[in-house]
């Protein structure tokens, strides 16, 4: 199957940043690039006329093991164009860092904390990188990693004393609810006419 | 409308003779063990917690809903809140994350209280022997009655509720003194020491790199040490 126009598109504007690209499942188009270039990439995808993959599905991880580099999968979606694009990002395991692209889009928060949560994988300038899923206090490392081992680090004693020492208020803070800097939920401009609205009726 | 159209005197109240309802001369009184009573009027109407986390809740329901209908044995109201609640039934499994949600539920619920898990997982971790799950809830909280299954079925449940009847038939009010004490240093702690939650979460074998004598690290986790500070 020949490299669909996205790509075509990708390798002209950023000639360097593309690693490689292949066709899984049919007519799943993968594209790896270069991590240290991510978020320019990303953008270009999102706000490219041509791509506008505005919706991100999901942000995860993949650890294949044996000293093989962590993958960082983007599932796009461009709801204009009705096409998906999985962009990956090879981090070798000296330095797993990337580049957070909360910026572009709102939903990256959430999927980059259980990435970081589950693999240890630093998202730079997020703006809240710590854990979702496991406990706060969750001492023993990333658990979805291939050399983690099943049952945890720790005796299961050790953990059920840390599990009953966690301090549960801590996940139903009222400022977690609200959230410091809460997404606004309706756009400026949607909110000025819905109220213009309400002076109606 | 057709109760209005009979006759006053064929109405049941009016009719009824003076006296037990037995009919006239018999006492309105009975004699009996106030144990006998104080347990009979428990064990008809306990009132479930429903700490449902697994497929094992629906069972629950099930056994809650019409076809089977709890109802029948004095569990009418499922009490969604703890402090209105006699018997905390956990069906499903528990991570270690909601094990101290899981002990503040009961620390909250009054006396008497009793605890039935519900299936394998609650009961023992079932297969999910992993990083994140309690092995076992009698680790956290004390458990009357374990029923197994994965999940098991209505039938199950009730008749391990039948259980925790049975249980309540036997208890004395002389001894509630110890069986019913709050120990207000038991709050939020693990019933189980750390002797005790090692053996009882020993290995079953599903999970075949690690056991009891390897230790909890059996991997080449000593290859990565920064992992241990996240």
């Amino acid at each position: 199957m020949p490299a669909s126009t996205t790509v075509e598109a990708l390798r002209a504007a950023f000639p360097d940043a593309v690693v490689r690209d292949l066709v899984q499942s049919g007519d799943q188009q993968v594209v790896y690039i270069d991590p240290s270039r991510n978020a320019e990439v990303l953008d270009w995808l999102r706000t490219d006329p041509g791509e506008r993959f505005n919706l991100l599905v999901d942000v995860t991880a993949v650890d294949y093991g044996d000293g093989r580099p962590l993958e960082v999968v983007y599932q796009l979606w461009s709801i204009p164009h009705r096409r998906a694009l999985r962009v990956k990002c090879e981090l070798p395991l000296s330095r797993l860092a990337i580049a957070s692209v909360t910026a572009l889009w709102s939903a990256a928060n959430w999927l980059e904390r259980e990435v970081y949560d589950l693999f240890g994988i630093e998202f730079r300038g997020h703006p809240d990188l710590r854990r979702i899923l496991m406990p706060e206090n969750y001492a023993e490392g990333h658990p979805l990693r291939k050399d983690f081992p099943l049952r945890g680090r720790f005796s299961r004693a050790e953990q059920t004393r840390r599990a009953l020492s966690q301090d549960m208020e801590q996940y139903y803070m009222p400022d977690e609810m609200e959230g410091r800097g809460a997404p606004q939920l309706v756009p400026a401009d949607e909110s000025a006419t819905s109220g213009s609205g309400s002076q109606g009726r | 409308m057709g109760l209005s159209e009979q006759p006053a005197e064929r109405l049941p109240v009016a009719s009824s003779p003076p006296g037990g309802v037995l009919g006239a001369g018999t006492p309105t009184f009975l004699t009996t063990r106030l144990d006998f009573v104080v347990n009979w009027a428990r064990r008809n109407s306990l009132w479930p917690m429903p700490f449902g986390t697994a497929c094992c809740a629906i069972e629950m329901m099930a056994a809650a809903a019409s076809n089977f209908d709890l109802a029948r044995f004095g569990m009418e109201r499922m009490s969604f809140s703890p402090r209105q609640a006699d018997v905390l039934i956990c069906a499903g499994r528990v991570p270690y994350k909601l094990a101290p949600v899981l002990r503040r539920i009961w620390d909250q619920m009054p006396q008497p209280k009793w605890a039935v898990s519900m299936g394998a997982c609650a009961s023992s971790g079932g297969v999910f022997d992993v990083y994140s799950m309690v092995q076992g809830i009698d680790t956290i909280i004390p458990v009357d009655v374990y029923v197994p299954g994965c999940p098991p079925r209505p039938e199950g449940l009730i008749y391990g509720l039948m259980m925790i009847q049975e249980k309540i038939r036997e208890e004395r009010l002389s001894e509630h003194g110890t069986l019913r004490a709050e120990d207000p240093a038991a709050v939020a702690r693990a019933r189980a020491d750390a002797e005790e939650v090692l053996a009882l979460s020993g290995p079953f074998g599903n999970s075949t790199r690690q056991n009891r004598v390897s230790g909890p690290t059996g991997s080449d986790a000593s290859d990565r040490p920064d992992d241990r500070i996240p």
